[in-house]
């Protein structure tokens, strides 16, 4: 029996890691790739959530939908939904540079935020969308979360498969040659403008579909589920933790962070009572500490951005 | 990836042979809200329900003379953390019962995705949303608390009784305000009332003078509040005394709280009416209060009640179920439902005994009697409280 609880355990947080490995590299895409700091995943990762779950839910009066559509379908209206909101805000602000552009994305999250809590008729508000169909949901604990993980991580190797791809491809060459000098691009005849805002709505659409994986797995979501800590700086600090402009550092950040913060939390139940609860608020400590540890002993994250092309033999 | 899953479940395996306990304790989780954005009410709360085990434990223990024991999680009130905890209180910890999370969003997502698939029965002292009624919980989901959904219906049709059926409506926007607002909307406007204006706020502001101006316009002289005393409402109540907005304030359970009369004063406070669920055995009440103002608790504090009763419950639930989990909800119901040798709040001893002789129990605890209902729902009652002396007393009773 307890090795049953263990294996639950693990591929519980392997669900999770999976989920916010490809928020990570949504990031990666916009920020490690790019450059461009967007601080408001919360936002399209909610985007995603929900629209997912109005296309999939069982009809509920006195909101739109539910549609009670398959699954995947809800999974692909999270990725256009999510690209379709990313467009024009992309469009707007994109023409800000590094702090503008993450005050101007913190905003946008907050204002998707609180859409998502006001507007009945779209979003359920407060209560939020129940009823939200999980696929092999109805199977035994355990062969449903075996199940579960299978398609995240499937879906995950797809899109890390992809992603790394598009990277080595001259797409990817062009983008890191903006991110590193824009004039040097730019006097190149590249466009600029239109390939930041393609980063910027492709990694959206990635933050998109985390956002329906999640809301999946709880077949509910509730405007709590997209509060900025655990749905923009958590990530942000997977990501810088494991190494931006490197798509295996960025999950390996994920898990990282996931790990001490959810195993912590059994280390510090062994504490006596009338400190346990006290020493919970070390893991937050925890996660801060790591961050300062890595940037000051390793700024480029754990697993740094690879060399590529010439340089890199030069410097062997 | 595969490499860091492989190195992490070895270093998982060594840390629990380690921390392997060498003794049997019954084991319940708490999963409380201790960071997050309730984070100041998780204390009081898990003290009350710490309360309740200790007095198990002093009173021969649980089951053949074992100690029970908490594991406390932190469900930080958000999904992500809530299944977390869930998680590991369910597979690695072990526990029989679950008390909480605190907050809704938290309670659907535990339950959805680790309580009910486990087959582990879940009690939410303060998880109030209409949503938890509805969940497909194969009779696991309980809770303390009665639904929003009964509280604003109730404060609605005896606001009407008492002759005022011009409102305007102000809440905080979250599960909390907004499933009170709307269930006293439907049932004041069902029952022809006039609702002038209905407007939620966020919470934090330093200023709701234009809110409220703007709840005023509507001309009615009635501002209901849903929101918390020691919180926004406090700040709305005072800015609409101040400027003469309203003259009669209503608020829910949540206004009930010793903060706006210490801030602004019983004489200020004449017209302000504040519905709260009441235990219905008073005795009960009385009783938890003095054991708990003696362990150095605040028995004012919101949710120390329910918090009490949900811990004291599931212990009775896995005496009566003899520690089998896949038992504890149907012994739950049993112990509560209305039938059988009266238990109040820290009679355990007394319970242990009429279990082991096979008599029918009924607890009455602090917050209510628990009778529940097919959805595991308690229906509650309620009172309408008024300032009087500077403390709040029953003004009339609710149906």
């Amino acid at each position: 029996m307890e090795w049953l609880g263990l294996l639950n355990y693990a591929v519980f947080m392997a669900i999770f890691i999976c989920i916010y490995a490809l928020l990570a590299i949504g990031l990666n895409i916009q920020w490690g790739f790019t450059g461009l700091f967007n601080a408001g995943i919360a936002g399209f990762f909610a985007v995603g959530a929900y629209t997912s779950a109005i296309l999939t839910s069982p009809p509920e009066a006195g909101r739109v939908g539910g549609f009670d559509m398959p699954v995947p379908v809800g999974w692909a209206g999270a990725m256009v939904l999510a690209a379709l909101v990313a467009w024009p805000i992309g469009k707007v602000c994109l023409r800000f540079r590094s702090d503008y552009l993450a005050i101007a994305t913190i905003g946008i999250a907050e204002i998707i935020r609180l859409v998502i809590k006001s507007e009945d008729w779209l979003t359920g508000s407060a209560r939020g969308i129940t009823g939200i169909p999980r696929p092999f949901g109805d199977l035994p604990y355990i062969h449903s979360q075996l199940a579960y993980l299978a398609l995240v991580a499937g879906v995950l190797l797809v899109v890390y498969l992809l992603v790394e791809r598009q990277i080595r491809s001259p797409w990817g060459r062009m983008m890191r040659a903006i991110r590193d000098n824009e004039l040097a691009a730019r006097a190149m005849g590249k466009d600029v403008p239109s390939r930041r805002l393609e980063a910027f709505v492709f990694g959206a659409a990635l933050m998109g579909l985390g956002g329906a994986l999640f809301a999946h797995l709880n077949r509910a979501i509730t405007p709590e589920a997209i509060d900025p800590m655990v749905a923009t700086f958590l990530v942000w600090i997977m990501l810088i933790l494991g190494g931006s402009g490197n798509n295996r550092g960025a999950i390996l950040g994920v898990a990282v962070v996931w790990v001490i913060w959810s195993f912590s939390e059994i280390l510090t139940d062994r504490f006596p009572p009338e400190v346990a609860v006290k020493a919970k608020y070390i893991r937050v400590f925890l996660i801060g500490l790591m961050l300062q540890v890595v940037l000051r002993f390793r700024p480029e994250g754990i697993l740094p951005e690879p060399q590529r092309g010439a340089a890199a033999k030069e410097k062997r | 990836m595969k490499k860091v899953h492989l190195a992490f479940a070895a270093t998982l395996l060594g840390a629990t042979a380690m921390a392997a306990p060498a003794h049997a304790d019954v084991k319940i989780g708490l999963l409380a809200g201790v960071s997050g954005p309730i984070a100041p009410m998780a204390p009081p709360m898990i003290d009350a329900a710490q309360l309740a085990v200790q007095q198990v434990n002093e009173q021969g223990g649980i089951l053949d003379g074992q100690k029970l024991v908490t594991v406390v999680g932190d469900s930080a009130c958000n999904p992500q953390n809530a299944t977390d905890a869930a998680t590991k209180a369910v597979n690695i910890e072990g526990v029989i019962a679950i008390v909480g999370p605190y907050c809704s969003g938290a309670v659907l997502a535990a339950a959805n995705s680790v309580t009910v698939p486990a087959g582990i029965t879940m009690i939410t002292p303060s998880g109030t949303s209409p949503e938890i009624s509805r969940l497909d919980d194969k009779d696991l989901v309980y809770r303390t608390v009665p639904s929003d959904d009964f509280q604003g219906r109730a404060l609605a049709r005896t606001l009407l009784e008492r002759g005022t059926d011009r409102v305007a409506v102000a809440y905080l926007n979250n599960d909390y305000g907004k499933g009170l607002a709307e269930a006293f909307k439907s049932e004041f406007e069902e029952r022809g009332g006039e609702i002038t204006a209905f407007a939620a706020h966020e919470d934090g502001k330093a200023s709701y003078r234009s809110d409220l101006a703007e709840l005023a316009a509507g001309g009615a002289d009635t501002l209901v509040i849903f929101d918390y005393g020691d919180g926004a409402g406090l700040t709305m109540l005072r800015q609409a005394l101040e400027n003469g907005f309203f003259e009669n304030f209503v608020g829910g359970d949540g206004m009930k709280s010793d903060a706006p009369i210490k801030a602004l004063g019983a004489e200020n406070l004449t017209t302000f009416t504040a519905s709260s669920p009441v235990g219905e055995t008073s005795q009960a009440l009385e009783l938890f209060n003095e054991v708990f103002k003696a362990a150095g608790g605040d028995p004012d504090a919101i949710f120390v009640t329910t918090s009490y009763d949900a811990t004291f419950l599931a212990a009775l639930a896995i005496e009566k179920a003899g520690g089998d989990k896949t038992k504890v909800a149907e012994a739950l119901r049993s112990v509560s439902d209305g039938r059988g040798e009266v238990i109040l709040p820290g009679e355990w001893r007394k319970a242990k005994e009429l279990i082991a002789a096979g008599t029918d129990i009924d607890y009455e605890g602090a917050a209510g009697d628990h009778d529940f209902d097919e959805r595991g729902d308690v229906p509650g009652a309620y009172a309408l409280f008024k300032v009087e002396d500077g403390a709040f007393v029953v003004d009339a009773e609710m149906k």
